[in-house]
């Protein structure tokens, strides 16, 4: 490699962290604080207009951050498999007065159709905001913003190795499970045969894994993981600007007159 | 945060290799369960990691390990979340009964599949039907609205549709824990925290109460 690109890379650590995109580079703090906030606007309104708006508002942002498709196609599984079952579970078997369609012994009743859609929608909304909060903020970023408030580097450390753990597991598992059926292991057949596959493939991949965490921990400690004194970090997160905190700010007015408005009956 | 530096330390004594084998444990969770699917089979063995965590380095890393675990799922399966306190309970729980020795005779690992099944199924249906209203996500909700459909109160189809899964999960999973334990070769569990209940020396730390920092990793 030329010196040229290896110090476009080196130049890359020198400045504050950027992912290009103003509502990427939100702290993450902030960031998290907002959605809450915007999240409890959609479970304190009654009904399933809150909901709906508060999701369609988190796909907007996702589209504002340039991760709209890959957030979108995200969101409309979990609306196809998890709301679509929640509310079809409770429009069917909610008992109600009024019936709208009599289906043998359950029927579906206006109340049942009210109470899914409300309950539906909300539980989505949730889903809505967390798995947009991961869609933006890159975990090593929010570990690093969670040490800056104290949290211990061990826990980011446990955190982002079960990532990447998860990620080695997986290949190594797909190598064993090669490696097993090329010595006669069966994976097809009845449930008992591919039952007795189970273990032949999980106990290499554990045995594996435990044997490399001493090499792990050697190599940590000659990298001072062990010390106390304070780290320092490859990645510089920009400091939280003051407008930021507006943003919070005014997520918490919107979400305190949600719950005022809650308790006044105009939701 | 204050708890932080207690927490730093409390992990500390748990000895250097359990914050190595929190991780594996998360990452044996999700590969147990991939496997599963794998093979097709009907269900879940999501929990390998958290209880083999819980056996062989003690109940709060375990209950680590199933916080960990349910947290990352969540992130792409948020209702995931609300199941957490089971899968922590598992890793508390995990460690109590490693430390008795349980995971060391394969009748005795096979009997806590009954507690493990009982949370499972017990408390996973009482959360069901707390948070979700009796009606939460998953293979078991079809189970239990064909139930009620057939007359059954709701939450009486809730225990009677996830005890029985859970049985069929947790006999399998204790049985697998109980075979890698045996697996693990000896220089390795002497450098786990609980590694001297398998190999039958007695506790380190009861026994030299001045030496009770962490064994050497």
């Amino acid at each position: 490699m030329s010196v040229a690109p290896l110090n476009t890379i080196a130049d890359g650590y020198r400045r504050v962290a950027s992912l290009g995109n103003p509502i990427l580079d939100l702290s993450p703090i902030t960031l998290l604080l907002s959605i809450i906030l915007v999240i409890v606007v959609a479970v304190v309104g009654s009904g399933w207009v809150a909901p709906v708006v508060v999701s369609v508002v988190f796909v907007g942002i996702a589209y504002l951050a340039g991760r709209g498709t890959r957030y979108l196609i995200n969101i409309l599984k979990l609306w196809l498999v998890v709301g679509l079952l929640l509310f079809v579970l409770r429009a069917l078997l909610v008992k109600g007065e009024t019936v709208l369609i009599p289906l043998g012994p359950i029927a579906v009743t206006a109340e049942g159709v009210d109470e899914g859609l409300r309950f539906s929608t909300m539980v989505m909304a949730i889903c809505g905001g967390v798995t947009l909060f991961f869609a933006l903020v890159p975990m090593r970023h929010l570990t690093l913003a969670l040490e800056r408030l104290g949290v211990s580097p061990r826990a980011s450390f446990v955190v982002l190795a079960s990532f990447q753990s998860i990620t080695d597991l997986g290949a190594t598992a797909r190598v064993v499970l090669d490696a097993q059926k090329a010595r006669g292991i069966e994976t097809e057949g009845n449930v008992f045969v591919r039952a007795k596959a189970f273990f032949p493939i999980l106990a290499p991949v554990f045995l594996t894994a435990l044997a490399a965490t001493e090499e792990r921990a050697i190599a940590l400690d000659a990298r001072a993981f062990n010390s106390r004194g304070p780290k320092t970090s490859l990645i510089q997160l920009r400091p939280t600007p003051a407008w930021e905190w507006i943003i919070v700010a005014v997520c918490a007015l919107v979400a305190a007159t949600a719950i005022y408005g809650g308790v006044v009956g105009w939701l | 945060m204050a708890s932080s530096g207690k927490f730093a330390s409390l992990m500390r004594s748990y000895g250097r290799l359990t914050i190595f084998l929190i991780p594996i444990g998360v990452a044996v969770n999700f590969v147990g369960g991939q496997i599963a699917l794998l093979l097709k089979l009907p269900i879940y063995l999501d929990s390998i990691g958290t209880i083999l965590v819980g056996a062989i380095c003690g109940g709060l890393p375990g209950a680590l390990v199933g916080l960990l675990s349910n947290a990352i799922n969540s992130i792409t399966s948020p209702p995931t979340f609300g199941f957490a306190i089971l899968n922590i309970a598992f890793g508390l729980l995990a460690g109590y009964f490693g430390r008795l020795g349980f995971f060391r005779v394969w009748w005795k690992a096979l009997l806590t599949s009954i507690p493990f099944a009982f949370i499972g199924g017990f408390f996973g249906a009482l959360i069901t039907i707390w948070i979700f209203g009796g009606l939460a996500v998953g293979g078991g909700a079809i189970v239990v609205g064909a139930l009620t459909a057939m007359g059954m109160d709701l939450s009486t189809a809730n225990f009677v549709a996830q005890i029985p899964m859970d049985i069929l999960d947790k006999v399998p999973t204790v049985l697998i824990v109980y075979l890698i334990i045996k697996g693990i070769p000896k220089r390795l569990l002497v450098k786990l925290p609980l590694g001297w209940v398998y190999l039958g020396k007695p506790n380190p730390r009861a026994a030299r109460p001045a030496e009770a920092s962490a064994p050497i990793a």
